[in-house]
């Protein structure tokens, strides 16, 4: 099996095959311990207003549907789910890799059992603005959405006066997001990208098929938006992805790569047997890595819901790998990977369901600066719930 | 041992015996001369000498070291082949073992005799385990002498540490005999006595503010997993020391019992130990009494499942009201709870210790009465304190002219300005360095005695029984002249087996006999025995020395020894072997059922493991133990460069030992012997390293499944069984064989010397006299001490 081409296929996959808002999938409550089902999850999109990086908490203001929520709504606050995946400029990321004023497009469930407050509700007064899909298992930019479903954008006209360029969909067509002929705001100091270089306006043509990331505009309210970058080509789109890429890599590596615990068998006289089940949506070279150094054994950490560590470095423990296992097809939010690990001793954090870091042996420890480390009790308690601006 | 199973000809070479000389040269001519003639006399005979080596004219006086190394080479040679030479007719394997095993028989006889040579003063040094005793009985102090830097560990000869010929003195010795002697005086008499004290440590203690702070009703413990404790105890002085302790012991969700331990800071090892089982709403008291060495104790769980890295023991602090409410709530904590809330471990949960002591019982204050001047500077009072002090140590009356020697030195001390209790001091050492303490002397230099005199055979009895100097009863019959009189011996050893003392000699005699110290020499592959540590270790050793206890206690046939229904086991044991969990703590009379494959000491883990490598069992060295410890016979030694087993090749089908050791039949120098002793540890290919029963044997490398284990074999006399329990019922048929050999190892053990052909037929006659009785131990040990072997010097 072609690892690196087959998680991602997995991955895109999975997530093609997510449909629109239905009442029955709406209300898909993600159990413990399991991925949900391919296509369970709601559709939402909107411009990235706030985000709690280190907790993968944010909120965004959804398109404009042309009622009054833009003007007297809240935000939507969200939660990504441990194995929520997010993806920047076509390649794997972390929330804070998104610019605030990024137009995103998620997946959402209602909150697992147990984690209705994560995101508190809203206030009285805005109540009937609540949406309860507030777990996000995925969250893209236009760049990444479009392009990973095949679907591109034909520059029908450009009118660099009026500030407007309308495009059509081409190639495959995304069953969610923009599936129609469109017309944004474009400006002079709109971001245009061809090669590795930042040219003008007047190098957008029609016919090219481009990718472009979204943002507000002040037709908002009636689902305009304005054009913040536009990749002309496939060298401009390349250098994008891998700027992410090199990001992203040098996140997990210090971050280690987040996973959970599907069984743990106990010794009394110490130590025992875990099997985990690696997270979904990482750059397929660092499954690689992992898979080809497992004879030196695994460090694994334990890890909140929202994947912080405590101190990774120094509370891990290493487990020999007894088994690593592939599986074909995996729902979204798996990387398909399952591995069991034999333990001299367990941390109380080695629990089914509960999450973990999981690094590489070759991988050069670090110690995380100290607003991402849970640091006691009492901080632990106070990274459950996303606090309202 | 060694030698009666040979044809007797050592006496040849001891006393010159023309009869035995002439059965000896006619043994030696039926059974090696042909094979010289054959294989060997035409190189190294007459008519050449190649190597300059003449076969025909070595000595066959086995008792001379110069004479027999030839021999020994001999044997080496032939039994790895390398003689006859290549291009020379081979022997075949039979010839070459009758010569072989003859040989051997007269060298090991040989060196029996050697070992066995005696003047017409014997000498024989306490054991380091003896000395220990013998301080505590004369003078009532405790004297660890296994602490590191107190003594060297004694050698020993197939397990025994009391053979006098291998307890040599060197000048190390006397300079810690004179650090312990040193050591010892100033316990037993010190300027400032120790105060006696009383010291509480609760856990609850202070804690009111934070329970209240919690909104709990306590009282606060101490929670011990595996591996935690608290500095909890304190001694002094070394001493005898009462601890108690208020605790509750789960067990793991697997059954296991929590071991409470004292851990010594110094020695980094734990001293007492004994698994707890309480529950957590009831907990018990348990009372430790035990002499404990100075210094800091840690109370502890030592029961396996020790952090091996240790460093999250930092993330796992909290303190701790109960199970229930209390949990370790880090995730990178230590993990101690399943899902289901059970304890994965054994857990001790600590309310409160109190430890007290130093304790002088008043039995050992009275022995050190007496034994020093009352009246500052009276050098008479001096000379008759010394005078008993002496003839208690030396376990014998003392000449006036000895105690001079002692008196001058308390005069030579005064002279130099020393106090007169320091003075009197350092004659005590004197004592106490004396020869005439570390040696237990036989004979006299001016007669030759064939027996021991009354002195002697109290010393005799006492080391015997218990490892330790006569009491005042013993003394007292030796000073009447009584002793050795039938009636008035049996009446002192039937005083002796009652007295608590005989502890000593129901631990260290199966100790030494099945070599119970080589249980743990290969400490076992955590790998394949992830749950191995040193209480099962422990509680190994306790099953065969308790069994042996059992047997004596309750007067039992040997028989016992090679079959029972019945073992001795503590918690540990019982799940080491797979039985049914047992309701107290605490080594105990375990009832066995036929399918459990136990009983008896062959089956004891202790035996299968001391006879393993620490990875894998090992049949040969099973089968020598087997022929040495229940047969009294030592195989001939392996030929030197064997290869040692090649492990199974990757792509060849899994292969057990036994399959690989079948190679050694084919071997021609290997086969001979092996066929005598591979059947009596294929018996046990049942039992993996550790002792544990299995059907299959675990194989690291090769195709396919682990192979199935195969326990069956025939014995050199033809007899065949499957499986241990069969061979077990063989061994019992052989009881009258195993009876013989039982008292030689007894006798050895008594005599402090090897035995010899010279010793056979009262050996023989010892175990014969026994046979009415069914064998009883008890019986056994009486005819022995009421046999002329007893009391021959």
């Amino acid at each position: 099996m072609n690892l690196c081409s087959s998680i991602l296929g997995v991955v895109f996959a999975a997530l093609f095959a997510s449909v629109a808002f239905t009442q029955d999938k709406a209300d898909f409550v993600p159990q413990p311990g399991q991925f949900p089902p391919a296509g369970t999850g709601t559709y939402i999109a909107g411009e990235l207003v706030i985000v709690d990086p280190v907790n993968r908490r944010g909120g965004f203001r959804l398109d404009g549907d042309g009622s009054e929520r833009y003007h007297g709504g809240p935000l939507h606050y969200f939660a990504m789910l441990p194995y929520g995946m997010i993806f920047y400029n076509g390649a794997p990321a972390e929330l804070r890799d998104i610019p605030i004023g990024t137009h995103v497009h998620g997946y959402f469930y209602v909150p697992p059992l147990g984690e209705e407050e994560t995101i508190p509700s809203l206030p009285k007064d805005q109540a009937q603005f609540q949406i309860k899909q507030n777990h996000a298992i995925s969250l893209e930019d236009d760049f990444s959405f479009y392009q990973r479903r095949g679907q591109a954008w034909k520059v029908v006209s450009i009118d660099t006066k009026k500030g407007k360029i309308t495009v059509a969909p081409t190639g495959e067509t995304a069953k969610d997001g923009l599936g129609k002929p469109y017309t944004f705001d474009i400006d002079d100091v709109t971001r245009v990208w061809k090669g590795r270089k930042l040219v003008d306006l007047a190098d957008v043509a029609a016919d090219q098929a481009v990718q472009f990331n979204l943002g507000w505009a002040q037709g908002w309210r009636d689902k305009e938006y304005g054009v913040s970058d536009i990749w002309l080509d496939d060298e401009s789109r390349k250098f994008a992805t891998e700027l992410q890429h090199r990001r992203h890599v040098r996140y997990q590596k210090q971050h280690w790569l987040p996973g959970w615990i599907d069984s743990v068998e106990h010794n009394d006289f110490g130590g025992g047997t875990v099997t985990l089940t690696l997270f979904g949506g990482m750059d397929p070279s660092l499954y690689a890595e992992l898979k080809a150094t497992q004879e030196k054994g695994f460090g694994v950490a334990a890890a909140e819901k929202t994947l912080r560590t405590w101190f990774h470095r120094g509370d891990k423990k290493i487990g020999q790998v007894i088994e690593w296992k592939e599986t074909e097809n995996p729902p979204p939010g798996s990387s398909g990977i399952q591995v069991r690990l034999k333990f001299t001793e367990l941390l109380d954090g080695y629990r089914p369901g509960r999450c973990v870091r999981v690094k590489c042996h070759d991988w050069i420890f670090v110690t995380m600066p100290p607003e991402e480390r849970v640091k006691s009790l009492e901080d632990q308690k106070r990274g459950l719930t996303l606090s309202l601006p | 041992m060694t030698t009666h199973v040979f044809t007797p000809i050592l006496l040849l070479f001891v006393i010159a015996s023309a009869a035995s000389a002439t059965e000896d040269t006619a043994a030696f001519d039926a059974k090696v001369l042909p094979f010289l003639q054959a294989h060997c006399l035409r190189c190294h005979g007459p008519e050449k000498k190649k190597g300059d080596f003449r076969l025909d004219l070595l000595s066959r006086n086995f008792t001379d070291i110069q004479a027999t190394q030839p021999w020994a080479e001999v044997i080496t040679r032939v039994n790895a082949g390398e003689m006859p030479p290549k291009d020379e007719p081979r022997p075949k394997a039979d010839e070459i073992g009758k010569v072989v095993e003859w040989l051997s028989a007269r060298m090991k006889e040989g060196e029996a005799s050697r070992m066995a040579l005696r003047g017409p003063v014997a000498h024989y040094r306490l054991s380091r385990e003896e000395y220990g005793h013998t301080v505590y009985d004369l003078l009532g102090v405790y004297f660890d002498v296994n602490i590191p830097g107190a003594f060297n560990d004694d050698p020993r000869w197939h397990g025994f540490d009391r053979i006098g010929s291998m307890l040599t003195l060197s000048p190390s010795h006397v300079d810690r005999y004179f650090q312990a002697a040193e050591t010892v005086l100033s316990r037993a008499f010190p300027e400032q006595p120790p105060v006696a004290r009383k010291e509480r440590k609760e856990a609850n203690a202070k804690q009111e503010k934070w329970l209240q702070e919690q909104g709990m009703a306590g009282p606060v413990r101490w929670l011990f997993w595996p591996g935690r404790g608290e500095h909890l105890v304190t001694t002094s002085t070394p001493g005898l020391y009462r601890i108690r302790v208020q605790l509750s012991g789960l067990p793991s969700f697997k059954g296991r019992l929590p071991h409470l331990a004292l851990w010594h800071h110094g020695l980094k090892r734990s001293v007492v130990g004994m698994d707890v089982s309480a529950p957590e709403d009831k907990p018990t008291i348990v009372e430790i009494e035990a002499f404990l060495p100075e210094g800091g104790f840690n109370l502890m769980n030592e029961s396996p499942g020790m952090l091996s890295e240790g460093h999250a023991l930092s993330n796992t602090n909290f303190t701790f009201v109960n199970t229930k409410v209390t949990r370790p709530n880090k995730p990178t904590g230590y993990k101690l709870f399943n899902d289901e809330g059970q304890s994965i471990f054994p857990l001790l949960i600590v309310d409160w210790v109190e430890c007290e002591g130093p304790i002088l019982p008043d039995a050992d204050k009275r022995k050190r009465e007496g034994m020093i001047p009352v009246k500052d500077g009276d050098l008479a009072e001096a000379r008759e304190s010394l005078k008993r002090f002496a003839e208690r140590a030396w376990r014998r009356p003392a000449t006036e002219a000895e105690i001079d020697r002692y008196i001058k030195v308390v005069q030579s001390e005064l002279k130099e300005g020393e106090k007169f209790q320091a003075a009197y001091r350092a004659a005590m050492v004197g004592i106490l360095t004396s020869k005439n303490f570390y040696y237990l002397e036989e004979g006299s230099p001016t007669a030759r005695r064939k027996t021991v005199n009354e002195w002697e055979l109290a010393s005799r009895l006492s080391y015997f029984f218990w490892s330790s100097m006569p009491d005042e009863p013993l003394f007292e019959a030796a000073r009447s002249g009584t002793l050795s009189k039938p009636d008035v011996l049996g009446a002192q050893l039937a005083r002796m087996f009652n007295d608590s003392k005989i502890d000593r000699f129901t631990e260290s005699f199966p100790r030494q006999w099945l070599q119970l110290h080589k249980v743990g020499l290969f400490p076992p592959d955590p790998e394949l025995y992830p749950d191995y540590d040193k209480w099962l270790e422990k509680s190994m050793v306790l099953e065969s020395t308790g069994f042996f206890a059992e047997v004596f206690k309750s007067d039992l046939s040997l028989r016992e020894f090679l079959a029972s229904d019945w073992t001795m086991l503590n918690p540990r044991l019982a799940m080491h072997y797979n039985l049914p969990p047992l309701a107290a703590s605490g080594l105990q009379r375990v009832t066995l059922r036929p399918e459990e494959h136990r009983g008896g000491l062959l089956t004891q883990a202790s035996v299968l493991m001391l006879t393993s490598d620490g990875t894998r069992h090992r049949p040969v060295h099973r089968g020598v133990w087997v022929s040495e410890a229940i047969f009294g016979r030592t195989p001939p030694p392996p030929p030197p460069n064997v290869e040692p087993l090649a492990p199974t090749p990757s792509k060849a089908p899994k292969a057990t030992i036994r399959m690989q050791l079948e190679a050694h039949d084919t071997h021609t120098t290997c086969a001979s012997c092996h066929r005598k002793i591979d059947p009596l540890g294929f018996a046990f290919d049942n039992f993996d390293a550790m002792g544990r029963w299995r059907t299959e044997e675990w194989v690291p490398a090769g195709q396919g499944q682990n192979p199935p284990v195969n326990a069956t074999g025939v014995l050199p006399d033809g007899r065949a069984y499957k499986g241990p329990d069969e061979f077990k019922q063989l061994l019992v048929q052989d009881l009258d064989k195993f009876a013989e050999a039982f008292v030689e190892q007894l006798a050895t053990y008594a005599l402090r010397r090897v035995m010899t052909i010279d010793d056979a037929a009262q050996i023989k006659a010892i175990a014969q006299a026994s046979k009415k009785d069914d064998y009883k131990l008890r019986k056994v040990i009486e005819n022995l001490v009421m046999s002329d072997l007893f009391q021959k010097r």
